[in-house]
């Protein structure tokens, strides 16, 4: 029944989608001229057009997402997805029960990590199904595989999921110029590359999903809808924890509906419906447990759950009385109960403890300058910082300009649908900029109000086009189609362009548009397809260089250690060497546990001797340290030492930062501060490496990645003792010598 | 003051008796269905503020289960009533269906997350 | 063809050398290793190192130039035990240096250093790397004007009978040592930083070291109980090295003479320097307070095998058995004070192990509720004794989903209620359905 419209509109316009087939518009022109020569009926061509431009978007969105495997080869990026990929091996091989009660004793020695409740088991879920229908219909694949190619797939399915939002929100031109937006949208790809097998690749997927389906439930009002969404809010809980973003979102979107007027028995039936099975079903993910009921960040959406029920209640009662002065006495005792009642039960859910305060995290994205002040690890992490402007560029790209554009025809059509796109973007586009990974939050909401816009403008270019020589046919026609559609058609008629300005203007828009398409491949393959595990860099001669220093130090740890050999190292590195190395880490990517990290930080930062003591206290046998002083790898744990000493003095208030500075400034040459030259993660970091000659030209122990030449090239070590250093300096380990024997 | 508050409630529960036995039967007896679960709803968080919180799941798929059904039950009426124009093209069976539907997957969960 | 018997005879007289390696299941090594200054000091000395070879010893003496000499061969230890009694000598022959006698130790070797007046430098530093420092004075000597032994006195009071033994039966043995101990050398003092090196025959408050043919300018750089006559280390890896300040304490000479202490009127017969350095050259040979543990078990109460994890709440049984070196044979170690931890950072459990006297230690405990990666450790440090740490580690797991009490009674309103839904439900369907 939702149909109809849409029908409607998708008829009036039959030529309009293959004009939006922007990113491959030669391919589309020819099959729509070999269909023109099948003599199909318009409806029949329209909808094989729309099939063939959905198939094509969906092969794009998966193609271009293998530049890293054609380049490299078929692994893991990164850090996080290590884990993820170690999590999923285990879910393959044990299966679902010990899966969900696992206790890992090989991270976080030794506190370990019970991985089955601290984990979003989406994704991992997701690959293990898809591995296990592969192996039923015969196809062996390795894990591996279906992990790296996991979100690419995602992406595809995204693509649709677009068109139909778009669809449901605008036509079906906008959806299928959302979906091809959204296949090549660099803010996306950055997170869905063949390889970065990590939540966002499938939960970008199941946020939109879940927006799709409640937008049409609220269109729709029906429970079916509404029970649909509450099943796509699960899947996005059990993948990721920005579901924090939906559960507050679609509480806003229906409070702005309430306050602008638009309130609506198909709202009530269609959020209604939603929170309650969706928070029900989020319940049943462990990691999330009882949050939507204790955690601050849930309260918003218990809130206008509740409010809900007494607007409808209210609007029953009125229905009922048809008497306006006896409502407002109804009115006054209730509101006046329900404030008090209100007001007591957050008091003392607060003071109680019984409602959680917020999370750091959350803290951070109301207020950028929050996790700076207070809590390092947060700020440490890259990715949680604010986002430059130059990188909404490179993300988004033409995205930007067409976005307003996009508002601002959402603005001139409000609905229920658009006004939820129009929040989604806005609220998503704010969050971009506290923190440069939720850049993939908005991205979506980018696409498709961009999508309206070249739509709507692209349809309007075209229509002048056409209408020209037949203004009566084309206004018959119109006066047959919905309201909606004729009034925003005479305003467009009322506009005098002429046809050279519209064919000049459509010009634009291709160009436009190409340049997009050309800019996206550009930046996927050269900023988002690199694994990150293996560097590549440019020789001297203009020919690639490969470092494959992690996978030969994790191979190394994995063949000549003892199984049970516990590896100390900055957190980064903890997933790949418990899912590559096989061996125990103190502390991984999974930051539970301040103080562990900052204990490790200490470590770190304190002199050898001092160290020792705490490495014995944790029974650490071998050190690992990230180096980049030779091949010139600019992240590595001498430019990561600061972030160690803040973590650890944060804990540990003889850790302090202006002893590893001088005057405020961070250095490893001779000007260094006493305490940076002497702490172990210089000693780690630069032994022996005094004695090596970088640059031809400078003097040996010249640090590529900082460009000076070290301060201490004396460095002797006294309770550690070298074991290993890759082929290019980059991970180095270290050997934890037992106590002296004699002493 | 008071007193005026308390003459508007008399006149206003009166009104309010009157104009819901004008309600069709199908609709009074989702009601009383609704009705039910709110009442089993408010003596569960009699008792939890009792005996305490201690099997917290179990306290919540009680209560939810409670919820969902009365929020449920209220979607329905609101699908199958005649007074509604928003939902003249939903038939009463579909809506039914989608409501049976909807409890299905609500007591399934609940019993999931019971013990 | 005509090779292959000559390595089977090679084999086999390598066979009785292996045997004879030391191992854990003998801890006492045949093989020793004597280095002396002068082939004289064999017949000079030859009532301790009879006492020795009646042991079942076999000593091989060398001279400490001996250019032929070495410990090891193919990377294999030629002897189980060391004895220098060559306090002058500058440079080992053969490939013998200061490094390879520490790695001798540091590889669980014994070692029995005899200092003496116009000690060697190199002596000296092997010494300081266990932990005892001489007097640097190489013509100091210790003297005792209170303590001296009359019998021997030559008017300079540098013979001492001392009789400050430390009091450990593990070390000196079970009968006490009833005579002083004569000495004549040179003193040291212990390294305070090193907790592993202890005295064993100490001087008396009136000691000092200085040269006694010299008058004394300067007050001397150790006096008092400061001086160490003899101390013993046990290293971590339980090799046990002595070192004396005097040689000639192991002389017949010392053996045979009586002793009569001065201002005491007891005169005994015969000196304590043959029981004291007898008793200690066992305690050195690992003949006495040597332990080891074996079959470290803990299993669930009610079950047999090791699990490979352990839930929190468990009630586990942990054993260990432990063994002392009588010389000959593993017998039965009977202590009351033998303690396990349940380790994670800091000791969760910590429990007294009970002995059944027959060498079995076992107790049983409830895993804490706290999960993470534990140790079951034993640290069993006694003086005297072998060190015993054992640790082994296990995770402790929390409750499975299917492991928390599922039908809770305070819970039973909340199942009411969620059942009840369920029938109002259908009966609500019933009615809805028919109603029209």
């Amino acid at each position: 029944m939702v149909e109809k419209p849409n029908q409607v509109n998708a008829g009036s316009k039959s030529g309009s989608p293959t004009m939006q087939a922007t990113s491959k518009p030669t391919d589309l022109l020819s099959q729509h001229f070999s269909i023109r020569s099948l003599k199909l009926k318009t409806k029949q061509q329209e909808l094989l057009i729309r099939v063939t431009i959905l198939c094509l978007v969906y092969v794009l969105a998966f193609i271009t997402r293998l530049f890293s495997v054609l380049r490299y080869e078929s692994m893991i990026h990164e850090f996080d997805p290590y884990f993820n990929y170690r999590t999923t091996l285990f879910l393959t091989q044990k299966g679902f029960y010990e899966f969900w009660n696992w206790f890992d004793s090989e991270s976080w020695y030794p506190l370990g990590r019970i991985i089955g409740g601290t984990l979003y088991p989406g994704l991992m879920v997701t690959a293990a199904l898809i591995y296990w229908t592969m192996n039923v219909l015969r196809f062996a694949v390795h894990i591996r595989e279906v992990c790296v190619l996991t979100a690419p797939f995602f992406a595809s399915n995204t693509t649709l999921v677009a068109y139909f939002f778009g669809k449901e929100i605008w036509d079906t031109g906008a959806g299928l110029v959302a979906a091809a937006l959204i296949a090549i949208c660099p803010g996306y790809i950055s997170r869905s590359v063949a390889g970065s097998y990590d939540n966002e690749g499938v939960a970008i997927f199941a946020l939109l999903f879940t927006f799709y389906l409640f937008v049409k439930a609220v269109n729709t009002g029906s429970l079916a809808w509404s029970l649909a969404s509450a099943f796509g809010y699960f899947y996005m809980v059990s993948a990721w924890g920005g579901y924090v973003f939906i559960i507050n979102l679609i509480p806003l979107y229906v409070l702005v509906l309430l306050i602008t007027g638009r309130y609506s028995m198909r709202l009530y039936v269609a959020y209604n419906c939603m929170y309650v099975l969706g928070m029900l079903l989020a319940m049943q993910i462990r990691f999330v447990g009882f949050q939507h009921v204790q955690s601050g960040e849930h309260m918003a959406a218990m809130g206008v759950f509740f409010l809900l029920q007494v607007f409808y209640f209210l609007d029953w009662v009125k229905h009922q009385l048809n008497d306006t002065r006896l409502f407002q006495a109804f009115l006054r005792i209730t509101v006046s109960t329900a404030v008090v009642v209100g007001a007591i039960a957050i008091g003392v859910g607060t003071a109680s403890g019984y409602i959680s305060p917020w999370t750091g995290r959350f803290y951070s994205l109301l207020d950028p300058t929050y996790a700076k002040d207070h809590i390092p690890i947060i700020a440490s992490v890259s990715e949680h910082q604010p986002t430059a402007w130059s990188s909404f560029m490179f993300d988004f790209h033409i995205l930007l300009l067409l976005f307003p554009a996009g508002l601002y025809f959402c603005f001139k059509r409000l609905s229920d649908a658009t006004i939820f796109i129009v929040m989604y973007g806005l609220t998503s586009m704010y969050f971009a900029g506290v923190m440069v990974r939720l850049i993939l939050v908005a991205t979506p909401a980018v696409c498709l109000i961009s999508a309206i816009a070249v739509s709507a403008t692209i349809k309007n270019l075209t229509q002048v086009l056409r209408a020209k020589p037949k203004v009566a046919q084309t206004g018959s026609s119109r006066g047959g189609s919905s309201g909606k559609a004729s009034s925003k058609g005479s305003l467009d008629q009322s506009q005098p362009i002429s046809k050279n300005g519209a064919i000049a203007l459509l010009f634009g828009a291709f160009y436009l548009l190409s340049r997009y398409a050309i800019h996206c491949t550009w930046v996927t393959s050269e900023a988002y397809s690199s694994p990150s595990i293996v560097l590549a860099a440019r020789g001297a001669h203009g020919n690639r260089v490969i470092f494959d220093d992690y996978r030969e130090a994790y191979f190394w740890l994995r063949q000549n250690t003892p199984p049970d050999a516990k590896v100390m190292s900055w957190w980064d590195y903890g997933y790949q060497i418990t899912a590559m190395g096989n061996r125990t880490v103190i502390v991984d990517n999974n930051t539970w546990n301040n103080t562990h990290i900052a204990t490790v930080g200490r470590a770190m930062s304190s002199y050898e001797d001092e160290a020792y003591e705490i490495m014995r206290s944790l029974d650490v046998d071998y050190v690992l340290v990230v180096f980049g002083g030779v091949t010139g790898y600019s992240s590595d744990d001498i430019n990561k030492f600061l972030w160690m000493v803040r973590i650890g003095g944060g804990i540990f208030p003889v850790i302090k930062e202006p002893d590893y500075l001088v005057n405020g400034e961070y250095r490893v040459d001779k000007g260094a501060a006493p305490k940076m030259l002497n702490c172990l993660m210089y000693k780690l970091s630069y032994y022996r490496f005094g004695e090596l000659t970088t640059e031809y030209g400078k003097p040996p122990g010249y640090d590529r990645a900082r460009g000076v030449e070290i301060g201490n090239k004396d460095i002797k070590l006294e309770y550690l003792e070298e074991a290993f250093t890759t082929s290019n300096w980059i991970v180095r380990i270290y050997k934890v010598k037992p106590p002296k024997n004699r002493w | 003051m008071a007193r005026s508050t308390g003459e508007d409630a008399q006149a206003l529960f009166h009104s309010l008796r009157s104009a819901y036995a004008a309600t069709p039967k199908n609709l009074k007896i989702i009601d009383l269905y609704v009705a039910f679960a709110v009442f089993t709803a408010l003596i569960q968080v009699a008792y939890m503020a009792m005996v305490g919180s201690f099997p917290f799941n179990s306290f919540l798929s009680g209560i939810l289960s409670c919820t969902g059904t009365a929020v449920l039950a209220v979607c329905l009426r609101i699908q199958v009533n005649k007074e509604n124009k928003e939902f003249k093209d939903l038939p009463p069976e579909r809506a039914y269906a989608d409501f049976v539907l909807c409890n299905l997957v609500l007591h399934l969960v609940i019993m999931n997350f019971l013990g | 063809m005509a090779r292959s018997p000559l390595i089977l005879v090679a084999l086999i007289s390598l066979i009785p050398l292996l045997c004879h390696s030391f191992s854990p299941e003998t801890p006492t090594g045949r093989r020793i290793l004597v280095l002396v200054d002068d082939l004289a000091v064999k017949s000079s000395q030859s009532l301790y190192f009879k006492s020795l070879s009646s042991r079942g010893y076999e000593l091989d003496f060398k001279l400490a130039d001996d250019p032929k000499i070495a410990l090891q061969r193919y990377g294999q230890y030629l002897y189980d035990g060391l004895v220098l009694f060559c306090p002058t000598v500058e440079r080992f022959g053969g490939s013998i240096d200061q490094a390879a006698i520490l790695d001798f130790v540091d590889s669980g070797h014994d070692l029995i250093i005899a200092a003496d007046v116009q000690s060697s430098d190199l002596i000296r530093e092997i010494a300081t790397e266990c932990g005892a420092d001489f007097d640097e004075d190489p013509a100091a000597m210790v003297i005792d004007h209170i303590n001296y032994a009359v019998s021997e006195n030559e008017g300079d009071h540098t013979v001492i009978a001392s009789d400050n033994l430390i009091k450990s039966d593990v070390i000196l043995g079970s009968s006490k040592i009833e005579a002083p101990v004569l000495f004549q050398g040179i003193g040291h003092s212990l390294n305070p930083a090193n907790s592993l090196v202890f005295k064993v025959l100490s001087a008396s408050p009136a000691t000092y070291s200085a040269n006694p043919k010299s008058k004394l300018s300067s007050p001397p750089a150790l006096t008092g109980s400061a001086i160490s006559l003899v101390s013993v280390m046990q290293a971590r890896n339980n090799a046990r090295i002595l070192i004396s300040g005097s040689l000639s304490m192991f002389s017949n000479r010392f053996f045979r003479s009586g002793v009569q202490k001065a201002q005491s009127s007891t005169k005994h017969e015969k000196s304590g320097n043959e029981q004291f350095l007898t008793e200690i050259s066992k305690w050195v040979f690992h003949e006495r307070g040597h332990l080891k543990a074996v079959n470290v078990k803990h299993h669930k109460v009610g079950e047999e095998d090791e699990p490979a994890v352990y839930r929190i709440k468990d009630d586990l049984e942990y054993s260990v058995e432990i063994y002392e070196w009588s010389g000959s044979s593993w017998e039965p170690y009977v202590a009351d004070d033998v303690q396990v931890q349940f380790y994670m950072m800091s000791p969760y459990v910590l429990k007294t192990l009970t002995s059944d006297k027959k060498g079995v230690y076992s107790t049983s405990f409830k895993v804490p509720d706290v999960y993470g990666v534990f140790q079951f450790k034993v640290e069993y440090e006694k003086l005297g004794y072998t060190t015993l740490s054992l640790s082994k580690q296990i995770p402790v797991r929390p409750f499975k989903h299917n492991e928390y009490e599922r039908f809770i009674p305070a819970a039973y309103p909340y199942y009411g209620a969620a059942f009840s839904m369920m029938v109002g439900f259908f009966l609500f369907s019933f009615v809805h359905l028919y109603s029209k």
